[in-house]
């Protein structure tokens, strides 16, 4: 893929996702100036960048939406909700094909029609109220302005300090019957400088052309005085819009202003993500660098007394270890983004929710701000949209039952996010109807979650909390969300391995709130995976040396212990199995697998059976009961669901 | 009439006005590969440049018409690149 197409995707993103978020808060507050001036902007931009590329439905739709847009904000009429909802389904095609160009670097087959469809609706909301006459120049139309300027191909023009009059006629399509001839208009236009003809919807297959419905659009500069063109168009003033403007330089200002505060508006620094592994690699080698760089000092304080050079080793030793920690701290600040990156997209995905399932829900958003490990919040996205998926479906009670109970006809959603000490907290807060304990009770057992004993023995709290039980949840609620059946134990298990919980706390009648608690950074360990008979363990790499094959006969016995020489030193010899007390295989192998790591200030040989891969996880610290357990640092969930004992090796040597 | 079919070449003569659309569309659209000569007209209803906007016959000039020649024609001719209303088929 082209490196233009590539940056096209990038922006296209952004774009799609402003342009809904300003749509969105237009819906809120349909006469809000910046809003409407900020979508505008994204989908222009976006329509600009479409047409660098052969993806002309694409641009015809983007071009309809834009029109919609710059006479609703002409009219300053405020935006109703028609128009919010054909302007987010042509965004929300416009998403879905960017996404298809992603993969296959082209639109979809059927991305003509869907384009003409939805550029008709689009211009259906147009012909209702067709632009008025204006004065001021709107934004958007400094660009066909500035473009038919361009192409005039006159020099002269391009740089005259004139003022030019810029008419844009779109005669209504039943204007021939009225006896007008749009073309012999323009002819009478004096001072024509350029002209651009272009049709106002597309143009149907030739066979449907119906010849005396006109479908032209009329884009002129004239450099003659405003009043004289404004006399020519006086009898069908509903059809055209006059602008002056100013002059070259007049015009190139205002152009240029949109851009650069986008610039400012775009909080989000964008990093490849591939820089980033590149970033968290490297401070993976500069760890293995330090600790060779240390093993090799003391080989020269031990065996030759160079005092200097130890102390030179030393000093460098220190210098890495301070670089690897400031590595690692500019990593993980690069890592941190704000929670807005994900949140952003719900909006419009509980817009959508709502109105398939009917449910009148009133949306909001706190602490897009709060930041965290991009993982963290990139890992969010899944299960957040899966518990407000149940908040509509299943929180939010019918209207009619709601002003029974004397609450706002609108369900209340809350997705906030909130700092707690060192984790962060991310939670769904509906004022729904809650969830009955006794409901809970009765799906569970019907469901083999658990045994009417147990819940028997439950409290309320505990028997509510079994909606992230596996199996809690049934096939009926196979939502559409990744096309599979993700229950709430899809929640937690997701919560997880991001090194969080789950947790829910509802009132009957009164609401839910699902939390979801978080480290702020996820620490990605590398571990060395190790098998003991089916086992599979994990060593972390940092005390890792070095992996040897050591025959079976050179291992010397050394009293009741092991030794063995490697590189000219005799290494004690410990079996893991030994020190998990894991009886031994029945037969010794030919030659022993073996970790040379350290363990304290000495070297030490570890034996196992076979030699696993090198992984990056995340480790989750051994929190409760299993704290007091020995020679264990952590956990980490593996891709399959089962869970890897990270091993501390020092600990279990004692 | 000022639009007429000779051969396989329809030709637009002086000012056209609407009622010349109907015959010219119909002409187009029995056969695609009928050129249209637009040397001798003066004027074209927009009903009937919307016909040759719409199918994109091969058209012959130059008109003789200076608005025709300057205004008119490079609609007719290759599709302006950077616009993605005309680009659209």
């Amino acid at each position: 893929m082209d490196d233009l197409l590539q940056h096209f995707i990038v922006e296209a993103h952004e774009l799609i996702q402003q342009a809904t978020d300003d749509l969105l808060a237009l819906e809120r507050a349909p006469r809000a100036a910046g809003p409407m001036d900020s979508a505008l902007r994204a989908v222009h931009t976006l329509k600009g960048s479409v047409g660098l590329f052969d993806f002309a439905p694409m641009g015809i739709a983007l071009h309809a939406a834009e029109d919609l847009l710059s006479a609703l904000k002409e009219k300053r009429a405020g935006i109703d909700a028609q128009a919010i909802d054909i302007l987010l389904a042509c965004i929300g095609q416009a998403e879905r094909w960017v996404a298809t160009i992603e993969q296959t670097g082209q639109l979809p087959p059927d991305a003509a029609e869907d384009g003409y469809r939805l550029a008709r609706s689009l211009r259906s909301q147009l012909e209702e109220d067709p632009a008025q006459a204006a004065d001021a120049i709107p934004q958007t139309e400094l660009g066909w302005i500035e473009e038919l300027r361009a192409r005039s191909g006159n020099a002269a023009l391009k740089t005259q300090d004139a003022p030019l009059v810029a008419i844009r006629y779109t005669p209504r399509a039943d204007c021939f019957f009225a006896g007008d001839d749009p073309i012999a208009l323009l002819r009478s236009v004096p001072g024509l400088v350029a002209v651009r003809l272009s049709s106002r919807n597309p143009w149907p297959p030739p066979a449907e052309i119906d010849p005396f419905s006109c479908n032209l659009r009329i884009e002129a500069l004239s450099s003659a005085e405003p009043d004289r063109v404004k006399a020519i168009f006086r009898f069908v003033p509903d059809q055209v819009s006059i602008h002056e403007v100013p002059s070259a330089a007049g015009l190139q200002a205002p152009g240029a202003v949109p851009d650069a505060a986008r610039g400012a508006g775009a909080r989000t620094l964008r990093v490849d993500s591939a820089r980033i592994d590149q970033l968290a690699d490297l401070v993976g080698e500069m760890v293995v660098a330090k600790n060779a760089l240390a093993h090799l000092s003391r080989q020269f304080e031990d065996g030759l007394d160079r005092k200097h050079l130890a102390q030179g080793l030393h000093a460098s030793h220190a210098a890495i270890e301070r670089l690897v920690a400031e590595l690692h701290g500019a990593v993980m600040d690069v890592r941190m983004m704000p929670m807005r990156d994900v949140f952003r997209r719900f909006p419009r995905s509980v817009r959508e929710i709502a109105g398939q399932l009917g449910k009148a829900i009133d949306f909001s958003m706190e602490g897009e701000d709060v930041e965290a490990d991009k993982a963290v919040v990139e890992g969010l996205f899944e299960p957040l949209l899966h518990i407000l998926r149940n908040a509509v479906g299943h929180g939010a009670e019918p209207e009619l039952v709601r002003r029974e109970t004397g609450k706002p006809e609108k369900t209340r959603i809350v997705l906030r996010a909130y700092r707690d000490g060192e984790r962060v907290s991310v939670e769904v807060e509906d004022d729904g109807g809650g969830i009955d304990p006794a409901a809970i009770r009765q799906a569970a057992c019907e469901r083999g979650v658990a045994s009417a004993d147990d819940l028997e023995r439950m409290s309320d709290d505990e028997a509510v909390d079994l909606i992230f039980a596996p199996g809690f949840s049934t096939a009926s609620e196979v939502t559409d969300l990744s096309g599979r059946g993700v229950g709430m134990d899809a929640v937690r298990s997701a919560a997880e391995r991001l090194g969080g919980q789950a947790s829910v706390r509802s009132r009957l009648g009164l609401g839910t709130t699902i939390r979801l608690s978080l480290p702020l950074t996820i620490v990605m360990t590398k571990v060395m995976a190790v098998r003991l008979g089916q086992d599979l363990y994990g060593i972390p790499l940092e005390g890792i040396l070095e992996t040897a094959l050591v025959p079976a006969a050179r291992i010397l016995p050394v009293r009741d212990a092991e030794a063995f020489v490697w590189r000219d030193r005799t290494l004690p010899l410990v079996r893991l199995a030994d020190l998990l007390a894991i009886p031994r295989p029945p037969e010794a192998p030919q030659s022993l697998k073996v970790v040379v790591m350290a363990a304290g200030d000495d070297l030490v040989g570890i034996a196992v059976d076979r030699f696993a891969e090198k992984m990056d996880v995340v480790m989750r610290p051994m929190t409760g009961i299993l704290a007091r357990m020995q020679g264990v640092v952590g956990t980490t969930l593996l891709g399959d669901g089962s869970v890897l004992m990270i091993l501390d090796i020092p600990e279990l040597i004692g | 009439m000022s639009v007429r079919l000779d051969g396989n070449v329809i030709i637009l003569e002086g000012a056209c006005r609407v009622e010349d659309a109907e015959p010219l569309l119909g002409w187009l659209q029995a056969d695609r590969d009928r050129m249209v000569d637009l040397s001798n007209a003066e004027h074209l209803h927009a009903a009937v440049l919307q016909v040759l906007m719409a199918l994109r016959p091969a058209v012959s000039g130059p008109a003789k018409d200076p608005f025709f020649r300057d205004w008119i024609s490079p609609a007719l001719g290759e599709a302006p690149v950077g616009d993605p209303g005309s680009r659209a088929r």
